[in-house]
C-alpha cells in the first residue's frame, strides 16, 4: 500500500520550474494506462507522460459504496487535467500558500494532484466544479503567454503575483474561479498533518482521559466573556 | 452454532434486533438472525486515526458515502442500489437512510442516549394532540436501567428533577468528560437565558466499565469504533449473542415476507440472497421483525394472503401509519470571543459533553406551539476537513502568511446549533407499496408520502429565534444567510434518520398493529422490535428507547416460549 502523500517531499527550488507531481508511480502509471507513457524520476515520484489528461469520453467510476476504509486505495477514476493545466494549478497552489517560515508550500503537499483528483471526479459536486476550475486554468495560462510571452511555470513570483492576483478583486468567472479554487486549496493544505501543525490542530492522539480545557484557555474565556457581560 | 429447527428467527441485526438478539439467545434459545447487509466487523475495519488527507476527495461526502468517506455506512445512504423507494406525487420531500451491513445504522448513529419521559408516553392525555402509548414511563424505566448498564451511558449528575428529562438512577451513568472551551463558553448564555445546560447522556464508555474499553478521547464515532468503547450493536450485543452458541447469522439475506401457516401462525420468512439473488426460506417457533421502520412495514405489507389480503396484521389499515422523524434545523455561528485561544484538544468523547433538554414545558401556550426540542451543540478545533474555508469571512479573499494567520485565529471559533425536535403523528405522512416499482428482485418498494404539520414548523421557526438570540448573546454572527421562516427552514421528512411508527403498539387491535410487549394482535408469534412500534416520536433520540423496548419485548417472548405459548 502506498500513501499518497510522500512524508518527506524533496527541498523546493526557487527557480521556477514544472510541477512535479506527488502521486506515487504505481498510482499514476494505473491512471495514465499505459506503462511507458511515464517516466519514474525518483522513488515515488513520476512526471506525466504525454498521454496524460484531456476530457474523458465516458464518466469513470467512483470509488463505490463499499470501499476499503482502514487503507484507502487511491482515487480510481483517471485525472483529466493536462500538463498545462496541472503546472497552472501548482501556480495558483503557490499564490495561495506558498511556503511560510515553518510551514510547507501547498505545491509541496501534492495540493495540485489534488485539484486535479477533485476536478477529474465522476460525482455531481465535482463535476460542477469542473468546468469552473479548468477553464479558470485555461485562462491563467493564456493571459500569462499574453501579458509575460512565457508559460505559467517559468513565470517569477512577481509575475505570478501580478498574473493571478487580480482574480480576487474581478467578478464573474474570475472572481467564481478564485474563490472556489481558494476553498479547495485550503480544504487539502489544511487537511495534511503539515496543515494541522499550521493551524494548530493537536487532536487525533489517544488519551487515557479528557482532562478538559487548561486553565489558560479557561481564563482566556472568562476574559472574553466578561467583556460581553456574561 | 445454533442449527434448524429455529425457535426464533430475528430480521435485522441494528438496535432492535440486536438487542432482541442479546436476551432471546441467554434466555437459551435457539436464534436465527437475518441481515439484509454484508458482514461487518469493528474491530478490523474502522478508520480509527485516518486522517482526511489518506482518503479520496479528502473524505468529502459523495453519493457513494453520502456522510462523508469515512462515515461507518456499507452500501448504503440515502439510497441503497438495487432497493429503490418513491415519494408520491404531491408530497412534500422525504428521505430514507439505509445501510447494508451488520449491525445497521447503530454503527454510524450519533450515540445520543436520551431517555423518553413521562410525558412522551402520555402527550394525548397532556394536550390533546397524538396518541398515547400503552405503557407509562415507570413501565419501561427499569428496561431504561438495564439498557444503560449494558451498553455504556456517560452523563452521570446529580439529580435535576427537570421536568421530562428522566435523572438516571445511581449506578446507571458514567461521569462525562469535562465540557470543552466551547461548551463551557456557550453555557453561560443560556445561563443568562433563565435555561440549564446539563450533561449530554451518550452511548459512550467514558470510564471503568467491567468487560470494555474506555473511550480514547479521539476520532469521530461516526466512524465506528475498534475498540468497542461506544454502543454499536456489532460490538456490544452481537458479541455476546454468539457466545452463547444459541446464534446463527445469515448476511445478505433480505427478507420480503412472513409465512404463515395453516394455523395462521407465522412460520417463518422468505428472504432473497442478495449476492446470488436465489430465494430461500427459514422456518421458527416465532418471528420478530426489528428490519428499521420502513422495511419492517414493508415486510408485513408484502406479506399478503388470503386472510390478510392488504398485508400481515393490517386488517385495520394500521401498518405504514403515523410515520414520524424529528424536527430538525442547524444555525452556526461565528464568535470572535472564541478567536486565538491557546491549544486545546477539543475532540472529546465523541458525543457532545453537555446539551440543553426542552425548557418550555409550562410555556406552550404562550409560545404557540405543543412539544419542544433540545438543543445539540457543536464545535471547537476539530480535526479540519474540505470546508475549512468557512470559518473565514464570505469576503475574505486572503493569501499567504495574511490566510494562514486568519485561519489559526478562527480555527475553532464557530459553533453550530442543531435542534431535534417532537413531531405528533399526522394522517399525511405515512408509507405504503408502491403499485408500480419493484426491487431488483420483484418485491414491490416503499412509497412514502409526507407532510409536517403546523405544531412542527412552529417549532422549527422558534428553534431559528432561539439560535440566533444565542448566537447574539454570545458576540457572535450567523454563518451563511438563515431562514427564519420555519416551513422553509425544516429538514426533509426522514433527514434526521429517526423515522418511526409504522407498526405502533397500542392498547386496542383496531388502532395498532402490536400490543405494548411489541406481540402482534393478529398473530401471537410475531413479534416487531425496532422503531416501528413508536406511538410518538419525542425530541429525543429514539435509539435508546428502541433498546429498551426490544429488551422488555424479548423478554416477555422467551417467557412465553418458556411456558409453550407460542
Amino acid at each position: 500500500m502506498s500513501q499518497p502523500l510522500p512524508t518527506d517531499p524533496p527541498p523546493e527550488p526557487e527557480a521556477p520550474r514544472p510541477y512535479v507531481s506527488r502521486i506515487d508511480r504505481r498510482t499514476a502509471l494505473a491512471w495514465v494506462g499505459v506503462v511507458g507513457a511515464a517516466a519514474a524520476v525518483g522513488a515515488g515520484v513520476v512526471v506525466y507522460g504525454r498521454k496524460f489528461g484531456g476530457q474523458p469520453a465516458v464518466e469513470a467510476k467512483g470509488y463505490g459504496t463499499d470501499p476499503d476504509l482502514v487503507k484507502p486505495a487511491p482515487a480510481p477514476w483517471p485525472r483529466i487535467m493536462t500538463r498545462a493545466q496541472l503546472d497552472t494549478a501548482a501556480a495558483v497552489c503557490d499564490h495561495i500558500l506558498p511556503a511560510a517560515a515553518a510551514a510547507p508550500s501547498a505545491r509541496a503537499l501534492g495540493v495540485p494532484d489534488f485539484l486535479n483528483e477533485w476536478v477529474s471526479a465522476p460525482y455531481p459536486d465535482q463535476r460542477k466544479d469542473r468546468p469552473l476550475i479548468l477553464s479558470g486554468l485555461d485562462r491563467l495560462a493564456s493571459r500569462s503567454q499574453r501579458l509575460h510571452g512565457k508559460a505559467i511555470a517559468a513565470l517569477s513570483a512577481a509575475e505570478r503575483t501580478a498574473l493571478i492576483g487580480p482574480m480576487a478583486a474581478a467578478k464573474g468567472a474570475d472572481l467564481a474561479f478564485f474563490r472556489r479554487v481558494r476553498r479547495l486549496v485550503i480544504g487539502a493544505y489544511y487537511t495534511t498533518p503539515a496543515g494541522f501543525k499550521d493551524i494548530g490542530y493537536i487532536g487525533n492522539v489517544a488519551r487515557a482521559r479528557d482532562p478538559g480545557p487548561s486553565a489558560a484557555v479557561l481564563a482566556h474565556l472568562e476574559r472574553e466573556l466578561a467583556k460581553l457581560g456574561l | 452454532m445454533a442449527a434448524e429447527p429455529y425457535d426464533v428467527i430475528i430480521v435485522g441485526s441494528g438496535a432492535g434486533g440486536g438487542m432482541s438478539a442479546y436476551h432471546l439467545t441467554h434466555a437459551g434459545l435457539k436464534v436465527l438472525l437475518l441481515e439484509a447487509g454484508r458482514h461487518y466487523d469493528p474491530v478490523t475495519e474502522t478508520p480509527m486515526f485516518n486522517t482526511n488527507a489518506e482518503a479520496p476527495l479528502r473524505g468529502e461526502g459523495t453519493p457513494d458515502k453520502p456522510f462523508g468517506f469515512y462515515d461507518a455506512t456499507v452500501d448504503g445512504g440515502w439510497q441503497v442500489p438495487n432497493e429503490p423507494y418513491t415519494v408520491a406525487e404531491g408530497s412534500e420531500p422525504f428521505v430514507w437512510w439505509r445501510p447494508r451491513m451488520l449491525g445497521g445504522r447503530t454503527n454510524h448513529w450519533g450515540r445520543i442516549a436520551l431517555r423518553f419521559g413521562p410525558l412522551d408516553f402520555k402527550p394525548r392525555s397532556r394536550d390533546g394532540l397524538g396518541y398515547d402509548w400503552p405503557i407509562t414511563y415507570d413501565d419501561l424505566a427499569p428496561w431504561y436501567d438495564k439498557t444503560e448498564r449494558l451498553i455504556g451511558v456517560s452523563g452521570a449528575a446529580p439529580p435535576r428533577g427537570l421536568t421530562n428529562t428522566p435523572d438516571s438512577p445511581e449506578g446507571c451513568l458514567m461521569e462525562s468528560a469535562p465540557p470543552r472551551a466551547f461548551e463551557v463558553f456557550y453555557a453561560r448564555a443560556f445561563k443568562a437565558m433563565g435555561i440549564p445546560v446539563i450533561p449530554m447522556h451518550g452511548a459512550v464508555v467514558t470510564g471503568h466499565m467491567a468487560g470494555r474499553n474506555t473511550c480514547l478521547f479521539a476520532t469521530p464515532c461516526g466512524r465506528g469504533c475498534a475498540i468497542g468503547a461506544n454502543f454499536q450493536s456489532t460490538t456490544v450485543l452481537l458479541p455476546p449473542a454468539m457466545a452463547t452458541g444459541n446464534l446463527t447469522i445469515r448476511p445478505n439475506s433480505l427478507v420480503y415476507e412472513v409465512e404463515l401457516d395453516k394455523a395462521g401462525k407465522a412460520s417463518g420468512v422468505a428472504f432473497v440472497d442478495r449476492k446470488t439473488g436465489e430465494h430461500h426460506s427459514a422456518s421458527a417457533r416465532a418471528v420478530v421483525l426489528a428490519a428499521g421502520s420502513g422495511e419492517t412495514a414493508r415486510i408485513l405489507l408484502n406479506s399478503k394472503s388470503s386472510r390478510f389480503p392488504d398485508g400481515l396484521a393490517n386488517t385495520h389499515g394500521m401498518v405504514g401509519r403515523y410515520l414520524m422523524d424529528s424536527v430538525g434545523l442547524t444555525v452556526a455561528g461565528q464568535f470572535p470571543a472564541m478567536e486565538g485561544l491557546p491549544p486545546t484538544n477539543d475532540d472529546g468523547q465523541g458525543t457532545q459533553h453537555t446539551y440543553v433538554p426542552w425548557w418550555g414545558y409550562d410555556r406552550q401556550k404562550e409560545l404557540g406551539f405543543p412539544r419542544g426540542y433540545h438543543i445539540e451543540i457543536g464545535g471547537g478545533r476539530r480535526m479540519p476537513s474540505m470546508p475549512l474555508a468557512g470559518v473565514l469571512d464570505s469576503d475574505d479573499l486572503s493569501v499567504g502568511d495574511e490566510l494562514r494567520a486568519n485561519l489559526r485565529r478562527r480555527f475553532g471559533s464557530v459553533i453550530g446549533f442543531d435542534g431535534r425536535g417532537e413531531m405528533i403523528p399526522n394522517d399525511d405522512c405515512y408509507c405504503e407499496l408502491d403499485p408500480k416499482v419493484t426491487d431488483k428482485w420483484g418485491v414491490p418498494v416503499l412509497r412514502f408520502h409526507w407532510k409536517w404539520g403546523e405544531s412542527e414548523t412552529r417549532q422549527a421557526g422558534h428553534m431559528v429565534e432561539t439560535f440566533l438570540a444565542v448566537i447574539d448573546k454570545l458576540g457572535g454572527k450567523p454563518l451563511g444567510k438563515v431562514q427564519t421562516d420555519g416551513a422553509k427552514a425544516i429538514s426533509k421528512g426522514g433527514e434526521m434518520i429517526h423515522e418511526v411508527g409504522t407498526a405502533r403498539m397500542g392498547a386496542r387491535e383496531t388502532d395498532s398493529v402490536v400490543n405494548a410487549f411489541g406481540q402482534s394482535w393478529a398473530v401471537p408469534n410475531l413479534f416487531v422490535t425496532d422503531g416501528a412500534v413508536l406511538v410518538s416520536s419525542p425530541d429525543k433520540n429514539p435509539t435508546l428507547s428502541i433498546l429498551a423496548l426490544a429488551w422488555r419485548s424479548s423478554d416477555h417472548l422467551a417467557t412465553l416460549a418458556k411456558q409453550g405459548a407460542l
